[in-house]
């Protein structure tokens, strides 16, 4: 039996999970972030672009070690595929995320008052998408230990339709943004070729989200 | 003293230390989960290891040493010359015992069945020749070592997916699913365990009847522990109220009391199935010094031996086997009980059925079939494929090794005795 004992491999899942959890803290900097390029706070983003780096360099470190725990001889519940999907998915959120922070960095925009509400609007949408999905990742690790089936499994199956939805909702805020900032004549270019970049970063995160959902629901129907 | 006696002393302290390694290394097996999820202290278990153990050597060990002790070579094979046989079957003890000290010195785990079948072989053929050797016998006990650990992957999977995934883990009301499945499971595991005692069993003790007794005997008892157990669970259900987050732990402290019957029952079997490693070639070797000029169609395996094979085992495991037991309680986190119990039910089912059968086979062979059918129908995070494979090389090697050391060994002993 001690030799039995290694067959039990180490689970990927605990560290997935906190992967995840790291790469939402990245995402949740966006807000404050967004808060600084309003108030045309450029000392505060600087630094909370820092903090951001800081912080996806982290998650890096965390896929990493997920990686070197997934040797080829270990025999997973889930397609091996769809962890690494999962995980360069989550890896790319983080980045986008790190993209809005830097773009912010460049320059001191000056947006009027009237683009605020929807420019936070859009901020807020894409930081909840990503919230609503890492309170689903946060559930693989139990829904392993429930074997990927019954009604727990059924009602993460249910959220991640919530989560296409919300990215759908992101993209349209984005869309309605988009129309305002290019259509307006008193803007002058560099800020909209800033605002564009930002929303593509955003964007990018709501989107990587969704796809990280597909993902997880491969991961729980597969097989 | 006259050489015999000698051989005697030689063949009753091999047999015992052979006994008291199975006692001490492989009783984690069955209990190693139940300590690690807490159902059970250590000195319960060494309690229950020890009725348990005993009691499968007892009733069930007989058949599989009688396979090893006259059926791979005839002892009338040896008519003219039956110290030959006494010296051969002394020599297989001490080369098993010999290599299990080497293996685990260098912290490989082998097979105690592996390496007294590989003795038994290797000694049969210097002393009268491959061609003595009942090879149709041999290649049964090889199939069932190939067969035995995919009955165990197919029983626990079949467990697993189709018991306890889709009626418990899928359903809308799982604890109170578990609440029917489990008397249903005790119930059968009790049924089983009394059919292997009483069909066919000892019959100093009467235990030899037919099946068209011992079915409805068994089938009686399962019934009554069912009914029984079913009753016990409803009274303490209706006590609890399970709040909607606390379902599946519930689930897993239920199937957590039920792991302490399943791993009595995994000790049983393994009792039942590698007692035999120590005793089959106790028999034989006994048998000839005590009376050399009767060499007997088949070695008859009295009672008492199978309770000598049985308190070695029990030695074993209350002076070793509960430090193993506890390092692995310890490191063994991966297996809930939900996972634990399908391993652990058709592990147990499967080495018991061939026991009957009286097949020498690995226990740790199956449970590592069944963990692999728990781990298909997705019940594990990681399952180390590596490990496995090193497991089952160092199984292979056991044989030949122990072959060869039980041909030096003979060597030795006819150069000193003969």
């Amino acid at each position: 039996m001690p030799g039995l004992l290694g067959v039990f491999g180490k689970s990927p899942f605990e560290p997935l999970v906190q992967h995840a959890r790291k790469v939402h803290e990245c995402v949740a900097l966006v807000r404050p972030i967004a808060d600084g390029i309003l108030a045309a706070d450029l000392d505060r983003v600087n630094e909370l672009q820092f903090q951001m780096s800081r912080t996806e360099y982290e998650a890096d470190q965390l896929k990493d070690q997920v990686r070197q725990n997934l040797p080829l001889r270990y025999f997973l519940p889930v397609d091996r595929e769809d962890v690494t999907r999962f995980l360069a998915q989550m890896d790319r959120i983080a980045d986008d995320a790190q993209d809005f922070a830097i773009v912010a960095t460049f320059r001191r925009i000056h947006l009027p008052n009237e683009y605020h509400a929807e420019f936070v609007a859009l901020v807020d949408k894409v930081v909840a998408v990503s919230e609503k999905l890492l309170s689903l990742a946060e559930r693989v690790a139990q829904l392993q230990r429930e074997a990927f089936v019954g009604p727990d499994a059924e009602h993460v199956l249910r959220e991640i339709q919530e989560v296409a939805h919300m990215e759908w909702e992101a993209d349209k805020l984005s869309r309605k943004l988009a129309r305002h900032y290019y259509g307006a004549d008193d803007l002058d270019p560099i800020t909209i070729m800033l605002l564009d970049k930002l929303c593509v970063a955003l964007g990018g995160v709501a989107n990587h989200a969704e796809n990280v959902g597909k993902n997880l629901r491969l991961m729980i129907t597969r097989k | 003293m006259d050489p015999l006696t000698i051989l005697l002393v030689i063949a009753v302290v091999g047999g015992l230390y052979m006994a008291w390694n199975i006692g001490a290394n492989d009783v984690a097996n069955a209990f190693g989960a139940s300590v690690g999820s807490g159902a059970l202290t250590i000195r319960r278990v060494v309690l229950l290891a020890a009725v348990f153990e005993f009691s499968g050597a007892f009733f069930v060990g007989a058949p599989v040493a009688q396979t090893i002790s006259g059926s791979i070579v005839a002892p009338q094979t040896f008519a003219f010359r039956p110290e030959v046989l006494g010296i051969g079957m002394v020599a297989a003890l001490l080369a098993s015992s010999v290599w299990l000290n080497i293996a685990t010195f260098f912290g490989q785990p082998v097979s105690t069945t592996h390496a007294i079948i590989g003795a038994v072989v290797g000694f049969a053929c210097v002393a009268c020749g491959p061609a003595c050797v009942h090879w149709r016998q041999m290649a049964a006990i090889a199939a069932s070592w190939v067969v035995s650990p995919l009955v165990g992957g197919v029983l626990a999977y079949s467990i697993y997916r189709y018991g306890v995934k889709r009626y418990i883990l899928e359903s809308r009301h799982p604890v109170y699913m578990a609440g029917l499945f489990m008397p249903l499971a005790m119930g059968s595991l009790a049924g089983i365990v009394l059919f292997s005692i009483v069909y066919r069993g000892l019959p100093g003790l009467r235990l030899d009847l037919p099946a068209a007794y011992a079915a409805p005997i068994a089938a009686g008892a399962a019934v009554v522990i069912a009914v029984g157990i079913r009753l016990m669970i409803r009274r303490r259900m209706w006590r609890h109220h399970i709040r909607r987050a606390d379902r599946y732990p519930a689930v897993e402290r239920w199937f957590g009391y039920m792991q302490v019957a399943t791993a009595s029952y995994m000790s049983f079997a393994h009792g039942a199935n590698d007692c035999a490693n120590a005793i089959g070639p106790l028999a034989a070797a006994i048998q000839i010094f005590r009376d050399p000029s009767n060499v007997p169609e088949q070695i008859a395996i009295p009672a008492w031996i199978l309770a000598f094979g049985g308190i070695g085992i029990v030695l074993g495991l209350s002076t070793y086997g509960y430090k193993v037991i506890k390092t692995i309680g310890k490191n063994i986190t991966e297996i809930t009980p939900t996972r634990g119990f399908p391993a652990d039910f058709g592990t147990a089912t499967t080495v018991l059925v061939f026991s009957k059968l009286g097949m020498p086979i690995s226990t740790t062979f199956v449970i590592v079939g069944a963990v692999m059918g728990v781990g298909l129908a997705r019940g594990f995070a990681a399952l180390d494929l590596g490990v496995i494979r090193r497991i089952f090389t160092s199984w292979v090697i056991t044989i030949p090794v122990s072959a060869v050391l039980a041909m030096v060994i003979y060597w030795i002993l006819m150069a000193v005795m003969g």
